[in-house]
């Protein structure tokens, strides 16, 4: 792993420093430690290691059965780990529910589409907002009035993301009705909405036209100059190079390298593993 | 009215409005939620005896011919909230089992062999539920107010469920319209993606069975303070298939749409047949209804599976609101009036 | 003690052999076609009842068994193409598949209700004489229903490890789409799995009213619930773990009814799969299952 894990974009730079300075924050807001999963005898994650630097696009990439998504789905809870650990936010989150994570910051999306089909575009956004009070019983009883300012004030929210992905002429359509394409933009979109500290994106351009998948990294940039974490799950080595800095290659449940993917290309076991195959 | 027709119509109407807070109960957990309950009839069953045996005095009365848990002759409306707090409780068991990672229609069926359990139970621990007699004589609440009256009894009671049938509409409008019931929907169209968004699974479906199966009790309380019997025969889990066949019928998830499907398919079926003369051997009405049902059933899920009245879009105004029905219907009304002063004009 | 539990274990195979024909055929429809078909009683109930008109003209009840599993299979056969796949292509999901199934069963039922009323049948069956093997008692019929079963299951054991046929249906069970990549007729698969399975539905069917001695319309129906159990108790979808499962429920059952409260027969094998579910979902044969598939 000759690749520095310290960037050299000066903005992430200062934001790191700051970060120190006020002792809050650390350079590594997820990390997750000799990560072993087998499924009825067959290994998929081998004793992976991995950090994902704050304020920055981690790119996870490697050939097919590699292990990435089984790694995604262990560090948002979906599956457990046999052993390993995994901090995020310097808290142990190994052992917790998947929505236990979800609500300390750590949002995923998926490969597959899973938009909620019978929900409308805007209800799909406001669902994901955290801590809403009409969500209990009780809130849900007392009614509008009680719950009303919020959710007023999320509509709001959702509505200025619905502009800014140009999606506000399909705020009243059925997410079942969507294309492909805007599926994605509403799943991540949906992920935004519950205000994440770090963003799991599986596969964020899978089936999708590639001029919307330039469109899409252009979203992606700019919330990462806002300040968001993200890890995202990739095929198109194209789109990796243009927003992920550094890239993690997996090969066999393992971490084979990581760097930037320039210096991953020159790499002999990244070349026989990967990008020859 | 002739005195016995008013007793068939009030008697009617009770059975209406049992059967709505029920399939009220099962259209949050199944339309809303998505949950596929079908120990929907425990709920039901298990509030019924609940408010029969704390409404019944002790067992010693009557010669002591029946044997029942409780027999405290509590006042009214006890043993109906009562009955209300034991349906929310049993859905913690019965909740557990469908909790389990089963394929949802395994998990339908898991639920159906519960229902057969309980009944089996019920009908054979006859020291506890009496067995297959049930218990009888269930006192009617406030029944000494009227004096004798039966008639203004019976209407007393149309009224009195005709309350309890507005509370639960407006207690179940508020939980599928506030964000709770969103969180419903969103569960019942991907759990993964739910609990991916920091939604408690095992919460929500908890708290689905418990909201339904209080409605389901409330029910079954309702229905036996009023017919004064409870026997576990009269309480199998078939009865769920036209409660469900009323919702698909109706409008899945949608309250209006469930009233609608109940005045069609148990009412309308049962009343229907009553008036049929007696043709061919004592089964044959029956199994004509049952048939009926299956088709219908068939019928809907393949020409209208959303039913007649479909599950309404949530759509919120400018200043985002909810927009309601009233809300579109004022619109409406306002388009129509612009439309009529400009041809006027 | 073992004079009581002779003839309950005795019983209890018998009935594990009725069992085990109905879920094997039940949890091999479930396995290839995906569906799970809740109007599985109401198929057996009326092959029964095509093999007593069979039986009533005179004729053997083994010849009316034999024409049941025609029947069996035509019906599940029908039923399959003109209901449950128009249905599936209409976008009708796991969920919405069940209250097909359900609906269709309750039509059957119902339609032989109306044309039977609601009365007792029994087939005419030879003069029974009793043999006694070992500690266990036992009819002709017992004995030639425990025989059946048995070679059902070394058939369907055969039919699933030997043939093409086998290896094709085992492929689309564990994924269709791969198995039509590899060139796999899944269509035809499919309806080979609701021909036999439609098959065993129907000895199944005769094999219960046999063994019940009296039937009306009703008493396959109360049955689907234990032969689901024992498919669930296997795991979902497994032949192997069907048998296994028709053999704990079968002997269990009775052995309580022996030794218990003879109501509590099916309630014993409720309670063992209700525990199943909370402790193994997946079935007990779930794990050397995928262990296998993967090892080979």
């Amino acid at each position: 792993m000759a690749a520095s894990l310290v960037g050299s974009n000066p903005k992430i730079l200062s934001l790191n420093s700051v970060a120190s300075a006020t002792g809050l924050r650390t350079a590594t807001v997820l990390q997750a430690q000799d990560i072993w999963r087998d499924f009825g005898g067959v290994i998929a994650v081998a004793g992976a290691t991995i950090n994902v630097p704050r304020g920055r696009i981690t790119g996870l990439i490697g050939p097919n059965g590699a292990g990435k998504s089984t790694l995604v789905n262990i560090i948002s809870g979906a599956i457990k780990p046999r052993s390993g650990v995994i901090t995020f936010e310097g808290v142990d989150i190994t052992a917790e529910a998947a929505h236990r994570i979800a609500h300390r910051g750590l949002v995923r999306t998926f490969q597959l589409s899973s938009e909620f089909g019978r929900l409308t575009v805007l209800e799909n956004l406001l669902v994901a907002a955290p801590h809403q009070v009409g969500e209990s019983l009780i809130g849900a009883v007392l009614g509008k009035r009680y719950w009303q300012n919020q959710e007023a004030a999320l509509v709001h929210q959702a509505r200025e993301l619905l502009i800014r992905f140009g999606m506000s002429a399909k705020e009243e359509e059925y997410a079942e009705n969507l294309s492909g394409g805007q599926r994605r933009l509403v799943e991540i979109m949906r992920a935004l909405m519950a205000k994440p500290k770090l963003l799991l994106l599986d596969e964020p351009l899978a089936g999708v036209n590639p001029s919307l998948g330039q469109e899409i990294l252009g979203y992606l940039e700019a919330l990462r100059d806002d300040g968001l974490t993200m890890l995202m799950i990739e095929h198109d080595l194209a789109a990796v190079e243009r927003v992920c800095n550094p890239v993690i290659v997996m090969a066999q449940g393992k971490v084979l390298a990581q760097g930037t993917l320039n210096d991953l290309r020159n790499q002999q076991e990244v070349l026989d593993a990967y990008f020859i195959g | 009215m002739s005195s016995a027709f008013q007793f068939y119509v009030t008697t009617l109407l009770i059975y209406a409005g049992v059967d709505i807070l029920a399939a009220w109960g099962l259209n949050l957990q199944f339309g809303t939620a998505g949950l596929l309950s079908f120990a929907f009839i425990v709920f039901q069953a298990a509030g019924a005896y609940t408010a029969g045996v704390l409404a019944l005095g002790p067992q010693t009365d009557n010669g002591g011919y029946q044997h029942y848990i409780g027999g405290y002759a509590l006042p009214f409306p006890i043993p109906i909230l009562a009955a209300m707090a034991v349906g929310a409780v049993i859905a913690v068991p019965i909740g557990l089992i469908a909790l389990r990672r089963l394929r949802s229609d395994y998990q339908a069926v898991a639920l159906l062999v519960v229902s057969i359990i309980a009944s089996s139970i019920a009908t054979n621990e006859t020291e506890l539920f009496n067995g297959a007699a049930g218990i009888s004589l269930v006192p009617h609440p406030l029944a000494d107010q009227f004096g004798g009256d039966l008639l203004t009894y019976q209407w007393f009671y149309v009224g009195f469920t005709a309350a309890v049938c507005l509370v639960a509409y407006l207690i179940v409008h508020r939980v599928t319209h506030s964000p709770l019931g969103r969180a419903f929907r969103a569960m019942r169209d991907n759990e993964q993606a739910a609990s991916a968004l920091a939604k408690d699974i095992t919460g929500l479906r908890l708290l689905a069975f418990a909201i339904g199966g209080a409605l389901g009790a409330l029910s079954g309380a309702i229905l036996v303070l009023f017919i004064g019997t409870w026997a576990p025969s009269a309480w199998l889990y078939p009865e769920t298939f036209v409660l469900l066949a009323a919702i698909i019928v109706g409008g899945t998830n949608n309250s209006l749409g469930t009233v609608v499907g109940v005045l069609l398919v148990p009412i309308g079926f049962a009343e229907g047949s009553r008036f049929l003369p007696e043709i061919g051997h004592p089964g044959l009405i029956d199994a004509g209804q049952w048939i009926a049902i299956g088709l219908m059933l068939l019928i809907f899920l393949w020409f209208r599976p959303q039913g007649i009245l479909p599950e309404r879009k949530h759509r919120y105004a400018n200043d985002g609101r909810l927009v309601t029905v009233l809300d579109e219907l004022a619109g409406w009304l306002r388009r129509s009036l612009a439309l009529i002063q400009r041809s006027s004009r | 003690m073992p004079y009581l539990l002779g003839p309950s274990i005795g019983f209890g195979l018998v009935t594990a052999s009725i069992l085990a024909l109905a879920a094997v055929g039940f949890t091999m429809q479930f396995g290839v076609t995906n569906i799970l078909n809740l109007a599985y009683g109401e198929v057996m109930a009326t092959s029964g009842f095509v093999a007593l008109i069979v039986n009533r003209a005179g004729l053997s009840i083994w010849f009316g068994m034999a024409a049941a599993a025609v029947f069996g299979a035509a019906l599940s056969y029908l039923l399959n193409r003109v209901i449950f796949i128009p249905f599936a292509r209409r976008g009708t999901k796991l969920f919405g598949m069940v209250i097909v199934t359900i609906a269709v069963g309750l039509i059957l039922e119902n339609s032989i209700l109306a044309i039977t009323g609601p009365n007792f049948f029994s087939y005419i069956v030879p003069q029974e004489s009793t043999y006694s093997v070992g500690f266990l008692i036992l009819t002709t019929s017992q004995i030639v229903l425990m025989g059946l079963a048995t070679l059902a299951m070394i058939a369907v054991h055969s039919l699933l490890r030997l043939t093409r046929l086998g290896m094709a249906m085992r492929a689309t069970a564990s994924d269709a789409s791969l198995a039509r990549g590899c060139g796999i007729r899944t269509e035809r698969i499919v309806d080979a799995g609701w021909l036999i399975s439609g098959a065993m539905c129907g000895i199944a069917g005769v094999a219960l009213f046999i063994n019940t001695t009296s039937f009306t319309s009703a008493t396959a129906n109360s049955f689907l619930v234990v032969i689901v159990a024992a498919a669930i108790l296997g795991g979902v979808g497994q032949p192997y773990g069907a048998m296994l499962g028709a053999l704990v429920i079968g002997l269990t059952s009775e052995i309580a009814a022996a030794f218990l409260n003879p109501a509590y027969k099916n309630v014993v094998a409720f309670v063992i799969l209700v525990v199943v579910l909370l402790l193994r979902p997946q079935g007990i044969l779930a794990q050397i299952a995928v262990q296998r598939e993967i090892a080979r």
